[in-house]
């Protein structure tokens, strides 16, 4: 019971990045259709930022606010830069920008700085555990999922209290109307952006706080299972974002812990094969949104 | 195919001729494979840094066997093994004297499939897994492999009283699955118990699941082995140790990194082996001070100096042999017996081209690599690939 | 107030528009006729923004606004109420007409719009806090304008409002145009109910594969043999 209880926090810490990074996925997806791949290089930006910041040091408190921020610049400044030319384009050429995009980012910081990781060392107490009597959790995962839990929070407040938030919203259903009551469409894309960067941000904090390292290729492999979660959920489809990290992190976590030795190696294709299996159910995502597909 | 025809027919027509071509015969090719991205960027990028540093100053004394001027030519695979098997095939058409592939077992096997019955000599950066040997004749290791490493690493389990132990392995590369492997069964040769193991993914995202399941063990075993290696082990050893597990850790080679050493808290008393050490006054030392001197870059890995010796190795041979032809290169390397290199000896004679090197055994203590031991595998002990 | 000439709309090869001239007065309803395919909705798209015009010049208030983008000519002051009404369905009645006024005024004035839609139209009022989805056709129509209204157009173009509704929701949406423009709003009317839209029109022109084939004042136009024809060769 104990280690079940102890998988389902795991699960939770894990889902919870999952679910970030999907939702970052999804933001934009729903504004400007656009899937983009760079986002795990949004990611991977924040934690060298973190790390040159540790490096110089500054506080680790303002270490983190300065990740997360670089990480909002980073992802406004690519839309600005390689995504807006490409407005209006198809699915499929936004795809292929964002891999570029992508490319471009690796690259600079394995020849910029180094492909091999370099260390990220925070306070020890972040790495320590809590014993809650019949539960050890750790500092981290208690940490991650408060902060996933306040993140979550804080988006459906921009989403609903703020009017560039409500435009948000608006323009995943219907972007020309939004335009065509006088919101300027830059400033929502903008906006979409910068949530999904400081989403991006605020899951690499806690991906280099539990990872201890920073690599070039660091946001690729996280940000593919938050691509799978918001197949998953639905595409552009923010709750089903949210949700579909969450399955997507307790599918892993429960994979690895109970399957059998003999079949662990096919952990990966299994856990592919549930998240398909749940698509066939259920085709559209399991909390799709609405009128995707209207332009 | 059209390439092999040309080419028997040259030498049908035209053999005699092109031996005969002194000019020719100066230059020695060496084809070389280092990712400049993807994970194989960490133990490639600082082994070619030390390999292009002593063929350089080989070159500078005259060249290799004291006439052949060392021509490298180095091309990137971004870590990906079917790129280093088109460039394996390049070299082999190009007909190049020597090869050296990337710094892990797989993409060298991949790679030796090509080049060994091409003929032409081929030598891993770094792959230690002994089985990469076995591919052809021409095929060769140069770090000690990871039977040489499990053999002193379990042996020292043992000795420090370590009755049990738990295996990490990842079926993803034979490295990660077959090192722990060797390590068990040394290990339980000497007396001790594997209790259990687990698998993970090569970049595996998250380690929490493996390490409740580690932290219900009931006992807990006395040390966990793995061969991860960046990122997985430091994000390994951060679940553990945030979990509250304390069991000691060892690892391999691998581990040998400043990444590794400056995870902080959590990685001291890490116990991982390692190709050598630069102990004060040696030549590994001597080493490190020239290349730092020449460069201005810390030759803060072993893999540096590997490099180095890799190209020391391809000098002892052209020695030996007296010639650049591939074959004769193959032979002698093949042959050579307690040659001497920077970071430990090395002795392929007698052994199926996986050389026979010093291993040495190294502590992590505050962020600093403390040595504990060196010493040649049993071979009575050691596991067969 | 609007004076559109030699408009033509592009979608890619096809020629919607195919150079059309008309102004429209201020104060008065002006009725843009023609059968489905005839190019009215695509000269309304070219007015607002969301196209830009393949040839031609558009001028509202003495400049000329064509090919600018549809979120400055909202702030200039035209309004569309787009065909099928295309309200945010996701979103609450409420927050459908705080977007319709949010990027004109300050936020008081705004409120105070809003206070005054929910009173013009009540059901919107007792939904505020809805989904908009969940409205009758009639009442996302309703909602629609409102939205539009929420920007305070000087021009509103309203794209076949009547469309799908009920009879007594069609005579309150034609109640509703003759209300506003007693208010002094200029409306530019796409509709495909002829006899209602000319009784209540000032003026109108009647297309046929994007060229003008008629034009006149309302009660012209209602009694104009060629305006049945229009449609019937469609």
């Amino acid at each position: 019971m104990e280690v079940f209880l102890q998988q389902c926090v795991n699960a939770i810490s894990l889902g919870g990045i999952y679910a970030l990074l999907a939702l970052g996925l999804a933001v934009v997806f729903s504004i400007v259709r656009l899937i983009n791949f760079a986002h795990g290089e949004v990611m991977t930006i924040a934690g060298y930022a973190i790390w040159l910041a540790l490096l110089s040091s500054v506080p680790v408190v303002a270490a983190i606010i300065l990740g997360i921020t670089v990480a909002m610049l980073a992802s406004v400044a690519m839309e600005r830069i390689a995504f807006r030319a490409m407005r209006g384009a198809s699915v499929t050429s936004l795809l292929i920008t964002s891999f570029a995009v992508s490319e471009i980012v690796k690259v600079l910081f394995q020849n910029g700085i180094s492909a091999r990781p370099v260390p990220i060392v925070l306070p020890a107490w972040m790495s320590g555990s809590i014993n809650m009597g019949f539960l050890t959790i750790s500092v981290m995962s208690l940490i991650s999922i408060i902060v996933v839990a306040v993140s979550l929070v804080a988006l459906s407040v921009i989403l609903t209290r703020t009017t560039l938030g409500v435009a948000m919203r608006a323009a995943a259903e219907d972007f020309p109307v939004v335009r065509l009551v006088g919101i300027k469409a830059n400033h929502v894309v903008a906006l979409a952006f910068a949530i999904s960067g400081a989403l991006a941000g605020v899951a690499a904090v806690l991906w280099v706080a539990q990872r201890g390292s920073v690599d070039p290729l660091m946001g690729a492999a996280p940000v593919l299972k938050a691509f799978i979660a918001t197949v998953l959920g639905g595409l552009g489809s923010l709750s089903g974002a949210v949700l579909g990290g969450f399955v997507v992190g307790a599918v892993e976590v429960f994979l690895q812990g109970y399957l059998p030795e003999s079949v662990a190696p096919y952990r990966e294709a299994i856990s592919l094969s549930i998240i398909i299996g749940l698509l066939v159910l259920r085709p559209d995502g399991l909390w799709p949104a609405q009128n995707v597909n209207r332009s | 195919m059209m390439t092999k025809l040309t080419a028997k027919l040259a030498a049908v027509l035209f053999g005699t001729t092109l031996l005969a071509a002194p000019a020719l015969a100066e230059d020695f090719v060496i084809g070389v494979t280092a990712a400049q991205s993807g994970w194989l960027a960490t133990y490639d990028q600082p082994s070619y840094a030390g390999f292009k540093f002593c063929i350089d100053e080989i070159n500078a004394k005259g060249g290799l066997g004291g006439k052949y001027k060392a021509v490298i030519d180095v091309r990137d695979t971004r870590s990906d093994t079917a790129e280093a098997v088109k460039v394996a095939q390049e070299f082999a058409d190009k007909k190049v004297n020597f090869i050296v592939s990337p710094a892990d077992g797989d993409p060298t096997m991949a790679m030796g499939q090509i080049t060994s019955p091409a003929g032409i000599p081929t030598m891993t950066f770094a792959g230690t897994a002994p089985i990469l040997t076995s591919v052809g004749e021409f095929v060769f290791g140069s770090y000690p492999g990871d039977n040489q490493q499990a053999a002193v690493l379990g042996a020292y389990a043992a000795e420090l009283g370590y009755k049990t132990a738990w295996l990490l392995k990842s079926p993803d590369s034979s490295y990660t699955m077959k090192g722990p492997e060797y390590f068990g069964q040394v290990f339980e040769a000497k007396g001790g118990k594997v209790i259990g193991e687990g698998s993970f993914t090569l970049n595996q995202p998250d380690f929490s699941a493996i390490v409740t399941t580690i932290k219900a063990l009931d006992p807990q075993p006395d040390v966990i082995a793995t061969w991860a290696w960046e990122p997985d082990f430091p994000a390994f050893i951060k679940a553990l140790r945030g979990a509250g597990v304390t069991t000691p850790v060892m690892g391999a080679d691998v581990l040998d990194t400043p990444t590794v050493r400056g995870l902080g808290d959590v990685v001291n008393g890490i116990v991982h082996t390692s190709g050598g050490y630069p102990e004060p006054g040696s030549k590994h030392a001597d080493f490190n001070a020239r290349f730092k001197a020449a460069t201005g870059m810390e030759a803060d890995t072993n893999y540096v100096v590997n490099g180095c010796d890799i190209a020391l190795m391809i000098d002892a041979a052209v020695t030996a042999a007296g010639s650049s032809d591939p074959k004769a290169v193959r032979d002698a390397l093949a042959n050579l017996k307690d040659s001497p290199g920077n970071m430990s000896n090395f002795t392929f004679a007698g052994t199926d081209r996986m050389p026979l090197r010093a291993v040495v055994l190294a502590k992590i203590e505050n962020g600093q690599k403390t040595f504990i031991r060196r010493q040649l595998a049993d071979p009575a002990t050691m596991p067969k690939p | 107030m609007l004076s559109v000439e030699g408009l033509v709309v592009r979608y890619g090869p096809i020629e919607a528009v195919r150079g059309i001239d008309f102004t429209v007065n201020r104060g008065e309803v002006f009725a843009l006729l023609g059968a489905n395919g005839a190019g009215k909705s695509s000269t309304l798209a070219a007015i607002a923004g969301l196209v830009k015009p393949f040839a031609g010049r558009i001028t509202y208030d003495g400049k000329p606004v064509s090919g600018l983008p549809p979120e400055t000519l909202s702030r200039a002051g035209i309004g569309l109420v787009p065909e099928g009404r295309r309200i945010f369905a996701s979103l609450t009645v409420a927050e459908n007409l705080w977007l319709g006024g949010a990027a004109h005024g300050s936020t008081a004035e705004r409120q105070q719009l809003q206070k005054e839609m929910e009173e013009r139209f009540p059901i919107l009022g007792e939904r505020a806090r809805q989904k908009a989805g969940l409205l009758s056709g009639g009442e996302q129509q309703m909602l629609a304008i409102a939205r539009a209204l929420m920007a305070r157009p000087k021009l509103l173009l309203l794209d076949e409002p009547s469309l799908g509704l009920a009879p007594q929701m069609v005579e309150k949406v034609f109640d509703l145009i003759a209300a506003m423009r007693k208010e002094g709003l200029t409306i530019l009317l796409v509709e495909q109910n002829v006899p209602m839209s000319l009784q209540i029109a000032d003026r109108g022109i009647v297309l046929a594969n994007g060229h003008i084939v008629v034009s006149g004042t309302g009660v012209e136009l209602l009694h104009n043999s060629d305006v049945t024809n229009a449609y019937l060769a469609a």
